[in-house]
């Protein structure tokens, strides 16, 4: 229980620092939003109007608590690039809105693929002793682990796209509109993010199993007279699984990277087209936001492992 | 009950056991001597079935009772080995720390045995058990549920037994207990709970004893003796330490470099042993006896004649107690103070060799550390008449800075002296004169020079290590359990360097050691430490003759 | 040559064929500094759209230009942005991690924590944030790519350093009155180098694939200077009609993380075998 709100101070303390890191990145920026909005030909009437009309006059402590204050009420503010029309900003929660989901379903998604897969993947091969089978398992994984996921995107929308035309590329729907429609379309940029991450995770299970498998407990196993499949699932298997755990959390952050850029590839409403442009054309409102939205779910995730390896492990929750 | 004929194994290079040709007698305790490397343990996991498949059986069989296990020439019938692999006969290992399954409880790590024999009719319930299975639609689920709710029972009932059986208290907690819960000693008879449960033929115990204090060790051994009368099963005791196979063994074989190089009655083997290897044994073994005066007693004695005096102090050690934290588990990680050594009170006297004698977690380390300085939670004052003193650890691997030769790392002592003190520089030509005046000293071959400490044995990094630590010429050595982890015959010759060393250059050293014969060895004077209190301190003959302490009188049982 | 022949026979196969591949790779990269068959941006209406040929052997591309000369430049352009990237992290990594590490103290934990959060984060996103503050382009990425990795070998140098620190060879040499940064730099940092070969190469991987990345999202490299990223980006437009761009362009950067991922295996087992 200590633990726990131990954790979760962190865990708040954190955002709030990045948060802090964030708001005081973007005030150091070279250039001028106003001008960057304007052009260089404005009035400098209208520029001041502009300047107080985004709060730009404030001092920066007063706008930061002014900013996280309204992130935490869920005004997200305004963006400066898109406009809804005429006379009205366009709030930056609602460009967000649908964008998010998109990206971290297509995380999601890789995640249980490379769960469902190398999970079973690193056993086998941990457990078989053909050589050439383990040779071809050595070779392809360390292949697979040398693909960018983009290339690999490019791949998959040559291979199933054109070739198979088992889908059509750029031909996404929405989730609102057809659940599973969606789900069927963003298998294929999943199978892009995640085949290097189930290479590495199948070798790094492998690798944990053999490990394990030296182990002075695993002797004393057989010397119960328990048989080879038992002590590899029965003892070898848990006590393998504690640093794959830890693994699988720390390739998080690298998925939902993963997914950013691989949403260019198949043209995917995620956020990851919404950051580089915003990122180009210097829409700050917009990337402060993102990339706390994405810290905050990676670091919940971390959270979210750490809590779980407790869990599992003995020797850490009864200390 | 056990029969092996002419078994030789090898791995991947020559054979490592060679024609071994042996057998126990039921009820039997048969003790296995020998050195690190000389294929004790291959043996016995090569008759337990359990050594790695990359081994092959180059020739012989072993047989169980008139049951042929294993052949050579045949690939191991791991089936029938799960026959009897926990059930007729079963192992305990050396390391008590990592042999138990660190996510498994223990109660479940020694039901695991009744669990994987249940079918074999161990568990007497299995007949019943059947005889309901086959009512079991007129019964009802909910019967047949109960019936296997009780078989479990009845089971952790049989469980419970054996750890109580070895020695174990408070059953019912320690069954959902995980092995890092417990204690070293506690770990270990849960492995023999493992061992015993199902009353097999044979045990084989591996070391059993050899990570444990001596206390510890001592109750483990009676413990053995104890299930070996109850049970009246057959013990393979595999050991290096000749005493404890004295002690505890009816016969004993005696092994080097794969071959058994002796075998007899154990009052045989000690009263008349024939063998050179035997004898040289049984003599590097630290006993109580033999020991020579070193010069230093000599020297002593001589001027005690004349003024009585104990000579001039080098380290004076007035009132001092150590500390050190410990985090506490509190949200706010404050941390509480703990003392480990309680007001300790001595010197070392010049030319000398003191001991200090104690079990792991007596304050030892603690007290030699704190000597040199390198723990500054301390109260009470340490004073040093002479330069700084410098040290010797116990493992040889770690001690010497793998990525240098043996040259550059006798020559760092002065290259650092010269940086310190420009007055004590010399010139390179110099340097590489001493050490090699130092490599002779520590009896090693010139060719050494150039070596990586890589490539040298456990006894020769030992002898670099003592070589580097008195190159400087310090008044006082600290050397911390310097021969632990060497084989008895290099242990023997390191205690006989460090006394030339003695001799020859005058260095005082303070001997640390938790084996109290290695102490008597070299040693002109003892400490005795538990808990961190000195309990006692004389000279060695007088405390060996007349210790005074009750703990001192149990170390020396 | 007796001694050559020696080396090889020393070496595993992991090591020798990542050598080959990553020697090859680097050498048509520097060579593309002074020759390429054609000119990089020696544009063809007549060759639009070539497949691979023996005149072009990886083909041409929408503006005729020769694949394999834009590849070759490529590599080039990769192997110098890694090389410096792999340069800064590499060299702040041990400095801060050697001090940090083997000192401790608050130094020590406020540096861990800021490393800590900028490795939970990923990588390319920092890379991103840093770009977006400096603007876009090839110095900026090798900048940003450089902080962004720092504390990765921050992590593995001060791990080492902590280790080390309380080696009883260590305590030994202090004891002998060696001067602390003797310490740090002559007895601890020849020990650590073993550990820090396999990092450096994982490190090349890191910043091949992430620089690759941004000139694919168009934020690296930018036109007309080619890098591989940039050009698969501009490959993936002519999928259906000329697949070799995409593939020449792809499999390159695969060739090369490949190469330096065996290299890095190859030291790896080395060492455990010396263990």
């Amino acid at each position: 229980m200590k633990y726990l709100v131990k954790k979760i101070i962190t865990l708040i303390m954190t955002l709030f620092l990045v948060s802090v890191l964030a708001f005081l990145a973007f005030q150091i920026i070279p250039g001028d939003v106003v001008t960057s909005i304007l052009g260089t030909e404005a009035t400098p009437e209208r520029e001041e109007a502009l300047r107080k009309e985004l709060g730009l006059d404030l001092p920066p402590v007063v706008r930061y608590f002014s900013w996280a204050g309204n992130v935490l009420k869920g005004d997200f503010g305004n963006s400066y690039r898109f406009s809804k029309n005429m006379n009205q900003m366009m709030p930056v929660a609602e460009l967000i809105g649908d964008k998010l989901p998109v990206t971290l379903l297509l995380a999601a998604i890789s995640m249980v693929l490379i769960a469902v897969i190398a999970i079973p993947l690193g056993v086998f091969w941990a457990r078989s002793k053909n050589r050439f089978l383990d040779a071809v398992l050595s070779m392809g994984t360390q292949t697979a682990m040398a693909v960018p996921s983009f290339f690999l995107g490019v791949l998959v929308t040559y291979l199933f796209g054109i070739l198979l035309k088992w889908f059509s590329p750029g031909g996404y729907v929405s989730y609102k509109e057809d659940f599973w429609g969606c789900i069927s379309y963003l298998l294929f940029p999943a199978i892009s993010v995640a085949i290097p991450k189930i290479a590495m995770t199948a070798r790094f299970l492998r690798n944990s199993m053999l490990t394990e498998n030296g182990a002075d407990y695993v002797r004393t196993a057989y010397s119960k007279g328990a048989s080879e499949r038992r002590v590899a699932y029965f003892h070898v298997l848990r006590n393998a699984m504690m640093p794959v755990v830890t693994f699988l959390g720390m390739i998080i952050a690298e998925i939902v990277a993963g997914s950013i850029v691989v949403e260019q590839v198949f043209g995917l409403p995620g956020i990851g087209k919404l950051l580089i442009s915003s990122i180009s054309t210097r829409d700050f409102p917009v990337v402060e936001i993102l990339i706390l939205y994405i810290t905050f779910v990676v670091i919940f995730v971390y959270f979210l492992v750490d809590v779980l390896y407790r869990v599992i492990d003995p020797r850490i929750s009864n200390k | 009950m056990i029969k092996i004929e002419n078994l030789s194994v090898a791995f991947d290079g020559p054979e490592v056991v060679k024609n071994v040709s042996f057998t126990i007698g039921d009820g039997e305790i048969l003790g296995v001597v020998g050195e690190s490397g000389s294929g004790k343990s291959v043996t016995a996991l090569t008759m337990m079935g359990l050594v790695s498949e990359t081994a092959r059986v180059t020739s012989g069989r072993i047989y169980y009772d008139d049951q042929l296990l294993l052949e050579a020439g045949t690939p191991r019938n791991n089936a029938l080995y799960r026959e009897y692999q926990g059930q007729k006969m079963s192992m305990v290992f050396q390391e008590p720390m990592t042999s138990l399954n660190p996510t498994m409880k223990v109660g479940a790590q020694v039901e695991e045995v009744l669990i994987l024999h249940d079918k074999k009719s161990q568990d007497g319930n299995v007949a019943q058990g059947e005889e309901k299975k086959g009512s079991k639609e007129k019964a009802g689920l909910t019967e047949w549920i109960r019936e296997r709710d009780a078989i479990k029972e009845r089971r952790r009932q049989r469980v419970l037994e054996a750890l109580r059986s070895v020695g174990l208290k408070d059953v019912e907690k320690l069954y959902d207990c995980y092995p890092h819960q417990l204690s070293g000693g506690m770990r270990q008879r849960v492995m023999i709970a493992i061992a015993v449960i199902l009353h097999p033929g044979l045990i084989v115990a591996d070391e059993p004893t050899t990570a444990l204090d001596v206390t510890i060790q001592n109750q483990i051994i009676d413990l053995l003796r104890k299930i070996n009368h109850e049970q009246k099963n057959s013990l393979l005791f595999i050991t290096h330490d000749l005493n404890l196979a004295r002690t505890l063994c009816d016969r004993i074989l005696v092994m080097k470099d794969g071959e058994i190089v002796e075998e007899g009655n154990t009052e045989e083997i000690f009263g008349d042993p024939r063998g050179d290897y035997t004898k040289k044994l049984i003599n590097a073994v630290p006993g109580r006896t033999g020991k020579k005066k070193s010069a230093y007693q000599k020297r002593r004695e001589a001027r005690k004649e004349e003024e009585g005096a104990q000579g001039k102090a080098l380290l004076e050690v007035k009132d001092l107690s150590v500390f050190y934290r410990e985090n506490a588990n509190s949200l706010f990680g404050k941390t509480v103070k703990k003392c480990v050594v309680h007001h300790a009170d001595f010197s070392v006297y010049e030319g000398e060799i003191l001991g200090l004698v104690g079990e792991s977690g007596c304050g030892k380390t603690s007290l030699s550390k704190a000597i040199l300085g390198l723990n500054r939670m301390v109260e009470g004052s340490v004073t040093h008449f002479s330069n700084a003193p410098q040290m010797v650890f116990q493992d040889p691997y770690g001690s010497l800075n793998p990525a240098k030769t043996v040259g550059w790392l006798l020559q760092e002592p002065l290259r650092a002296q010269g940086m310190l003190d420009p007055s004590k520089a010399m010139t390179p030509k110099d340097r590489e004169a001493a050490a090699y005046e130092m490599l002779r000293m520590v009896g090693l071959k010139e060719k050494y020079f150039t070596r990586r400490p890589s490539q040298l044995s456990g006894g020769q990094r030992q002898r670099i290590s003592i070589g580097q630590a008195l190159i400087t010429r310090p008044g006082l050595v600290i050397a911390d359990e310097p021969v632990s982890a060497l084989d008895v015959t290099i242990q023997a010759q390191i205690l006989e360097l460090i006394r030339k060393l003695q001799d020859d250059l005058g260095t005082s050293f303070l001997f640390i050691s938790h084996d109290i014969n290695v102490i008597y060895q070299v040693c002109d004077r003892i400490m005795v430490m538990k808990d961190g209190k000195i309990l006692e301190i004389g000279e060695t003959e007088e405390i060996f003759a007349h210790p005074r302490n009750a703990y001192t009188k149990e170390l020396l049982k | 040559m007796k001694k050559i022949g020696a080396w090889f026979r020393d070496q595993n196969a992991y090591f020798l064929v990542g050598l080959a591949m990553t020697g090859l790779a680097v050498m048509l990269g520097i060579l593309s500094f002074f020759w390429t068959p054609y000119g990089t941006t020696a544009m063809s209406a007549a060759e639009r759209f070539h497949g691979p040929s023996l005149r072009h052997i990886f083909g041409t591309d929408n503006f005729g230009r020769d694949i394999f000369s834009r590849v070759m430049q490529g590599i080039g352009t990769t192997v110098i942005v890694s090389s410096l990237i792999v340069l800064i992290s590499a060299g702040a990594g041990i400095l801060i991690g050697a001090i940090t590490g083997y000192f401790g103290g608050l130094l020590d934990e406020v540096i861990m924590r800021v490393t800590d959060a900028i490795n939970s984060f990923p990588s390319i996103l920092l890379a991103l944030v840093v770009i977006s503050i400096l603007g876009r382009g090839k110095q900026n990425v090798i900048f940003s790519l450089g902080i962004v990795f720092t504390p990765s070998y921050v992590r593995i140098v001060r791990s080492e350093f902590i280790r080390l620190r309380d080696a009883d060879y260590i305590m030994r040499a202090r004891l002998m009155g060696v001067k602390k940064l003797r310490i740090l730099f002559v007895h601890i940092l020849p020990n650590i180098f073993s550990v820090f070969w396999v990092s450096v190469t994982i490190g090349f991987n890191n910043a091949i694939l992430a620089e690759s990345g941004m000139s694919y999202l168009g934020i690296g490299v930018q036109h007309p200077e080619a890098s591989l990223g940039n050009m698969l980006s501009d490959a993936q437009g002519y999928l259906g009609r000329a697949p070799w761009y995409a593939l020449s362009s792809g499999l390159t950067i695969v060739w090369i993380v490949l190469g330096f991922a065996l290299l890095s295996e190859g030291i790896r087992r080395k060492q455990e075998g010396r263990k």
